[in-house]
């Protein structure tokens, strides 16, 4: 099975592209200086110019030629997993670690096909009893444990 | 004698009672993912480096360093068991030793691999240590100039050698370049592609960026593949090799030690190419060469002793000049910065405890992992039961923990998710992350010493080429790139990589 784009180059060439282009704009008003007196602007712009470059090489050899496809990507475990940090980081403050463990663990393990709900859930709260020993009392990580 | 002056300070250090239990709680952790496949030592580092603030450095680097080696022997036990490798520098070992298990010999070949990796650690530790004066007494002689032109090596053959596309290889360093420019600039003040953001003035912190890219973005792209199905072998047999299968394996140790030291120092050599090299000098040295697959045990003995060496050696750039030969080792740069220890030539005269102690405890962690190893693997193997439904999640969980403890802020567990989600885009389109990790830990220097150059040369880019330590360096650089374009020799690696 080939494709009609080597679409692995392509993307990335993309990709290359996408952040060249953000560090160009991102940079625009720091100033470039010489070689002998470089200004801050000097190495950004230089590298972004590199990948520029590296960039438009990917993505014109992607375009050019077929390759191997790309393994279709799965929605479930991707969203899963992000799912789960984003969760830590919007209930570890707040409600405190041992609530924001047992939500990570449940909404990562929603990512697989092999979870079975009552093993997860068990689980999910052993290793919030564990993190809340290890990383609040043992190691004295400055996070509330508990929502109160 | 100030070799053997400074192997006695070392083994104080090392043997101190604190040094030694976390050397201890190194190497287990080590072991430990390095048995379970689906985790790394470099998520591992990263997730452990903010808890070693609170520890002397010379007590964080040994523990540290104790993880990588500590992983190497555990990734054996796996790929004789299970015939899966824990880590990719055990994937040679799975040929053969798996072969032994099947026969009913596993207890004979974790016992030679445990051996062979011992035998080729003690080596390696000496190696390092004669090696590691003359390399930081030239290093004081560097400059600015010839420490860029260093770090411009480093980071070239790092990609040369490590296998997978050069040319996405250095792009990869060069958006890793771009990811270490991130921050408040030192010597104008500006902030640079900071976009408003308070907590990205001081730079991108390289932990939650290696645990997302790494880690997490892995743990993605595993889950959409068909769970495998793992058949342990149950019977492990006895443990004691017999004389002669010692004396059958002695000589391919002994010659793996010496490939694995020799890899190992090559920047990018570190993991994975010293025992490919080590099995395929096996099969060309064996009266026999049919036994390879089907159990021979010089196919164990020497990639085992080749990984542990090379992995052991590896430390040589790092402590000697401050460049980083593989990811692992930037991370390391990072830690030691973190520390507030400046990596570099210097830091050999100015850290001497720290290093020496580090080099001595590679001997004694080696001699813990024999020691605990062997009798303590049915552990390992009820291990290798964790399902990964179960692990994954604990994974996810640890590496949020990790990030936010690296400086007590959300901001850095967001990071994290942003980095997991091109590293799982980096995995879709084939590119390795090592490279951007090198490229992120080195850029700051790169720029710093650079400029500096630039400054004493009063802004003349020739004295790259005129002084003549940096010329040599450049020019080795240039050969490098030279030979990678040239499909002959570019051929001749992707073969040597494949084999």
């Amino acid at each position: 099975m080939t494709s009609r784009f080597d679409l692995q180059d392509a993307l990335f060439g993309v990709f290359l592209i996408a952040v060249a282009a953000l560090v160009f704009y991102a940079t625009r008003t720091l100033s470039f200086g010489s070689p002998a007196d470089m200004g801050p602007g000097f190495m950004p712009r230089a590298l972004a110019g590199i990948a520029m470059a590296f960039g438009l090489f990917f993505a014109a050899r992607g375009f050019s030629r077929g390759g191997e496809p790309i393994e279709r990507p799965r929605l479930r475990p991707f969203v899963a997993v992000l799912g789960a940090i984003a969760a830590f980081a919007l209930l570890g403050l707040k409600a405190g670690l041992a609530v924001a463990a047992v939500a990570t663990v449940l909404v990562a393990a929603a990512g697989s096909d092999e979870t079975r709900p009552v093993e997860a859930i068990l689980f999910a709260i052993a290793l919030a009893a564990a993190s809340v020993l290890l990383f609040v009392t043992a190691l004295a990580l400055p996070i509330p444990a508990w929502p109160w | 004698m100030e070799l053997f002056d400074s192997l006695f300070l070392g083994l104080q250090v090392a043997v101190e009672p604190q040094n030694l239990l976390y050397c201890l709680f190194g190497v287990l952790i080590g072991t430990a993912i390095g048995v379970l496949p689906g985790i790394g030592p470099i998520p591992t580092v990263a997730l452990l480096l903010p808890f070693t603030f609170g520890l002397e450095p010379a007590t964080a680097f040994i523990m540290l360093a104790g993880i990588f080696y500590g992983a190497q022997y555990g990734g054996s036990t796996t790929a004789i068991l299970v015939n899966v490798p824990g880590e990719t520098s055990s994937v040679v070992t799975c040929i053969d030793g798996h072969q032994m298990a099947k026969k009913g010999r596993a207890g004979h070949a974790l016992a030679i691999a445990a051996l062979s990796s011992f035998f080729a650690g003690t080596v390696a530790t000496i190696v390092i240590a004669l090696l590691a004066i003359p390399l930081a007494a030239l290093a004081l002689k560097f400059t600015a100039v010839e420490y860029f032109s260093l770090l411009v090596l480093g980071l070239i053959a790092a990609v040369v050698l490590a296998h997978g596309s050069v040319a996405k290889a250095l792009a990869m360093i060069v958006l890793g370049l771009i990811l270490g420019i991130v921050g408040i600039d030192v010597s104008s003040g500006a902030s640079r592609m900071t976009f408003g953001i308070p907590n990205l003035a001081d730079g991108l912190d390289f932990v939650p960026v290696a645990m997302g890219l790494f880690g997490l973005g892995e743990i993605i792209a595993n889950l959409e593949r068909s769970p495998e199905r793992r058949v342990v072998a149950q019977k492990v047999g006895s443990l004691m090799p017999s004389w002669a299968d010692l004396r059958q394996a002695f000589p391919a140790m002994a010659r793996g030690t010496a490939i694995g030291s020799f890899l190992g120092v090559l920047p990018g050599g570190g993991a994975a190419l010293p025992p490919f090299t080590a099995y395929a000098l096996e099969k060309k040295f064996a009266k026999d060469p049919s036994r390879f697959g089907h159990g021979a045990i010089e196919g164990v003995a020497g990639p085992e002793a080749a990984n542990n060496a090379g992995a052991q050696t590896s430390f040589i750039p790092l402590l000697t000049l401050g460049i980083p030969s593989n990811a692992l080792m930037a991370l390391m740069i990072g830690a030691l910065m973190m520390h507030g220890i400046q990596p570099g030539p210097q830091i050999m005269t100015e850290q001497p405890a720290l290093v020496w102690g580090l080099i001595a405890s590679m001997w004694t962690g080696n001699l813990m992992l024999l020691v605990i190893n062997l009798p303590m693997i049915g552990i390992w193997i009820s291990m290798l039961k964790i399902p990964y439904r179960l692990m994954f999640p604990a994974i996810v969980l640890f590496c949020c923990i990790g990030a936010y403890g690296i400086s007590n802020s959300m901001f850095n567990v967001w990071l994290m998710l942003g980095c997991a989600a091109i590293g799982y885009f980096f995995i879709k389109v084939g590119v390795e992350p090592a490279p951007l990790l090198l490229g992120l830990v080195l850029g700051p220097q790169l720029e710093e010493n650079f400029r500096r150059a630039m400054l004493l040369a009063d802004g003349d880019v020739t004295v790259f080429v005129t002084s003549p330590i940096s010329a040599v360096i450049l020019a080795i650089v240039a050969l490098l790139l030279i030979a990678m374009c040239s499909p002959k020799i570019a051929r001749k690696r992707e073969e040597a990589l494949v084999e």
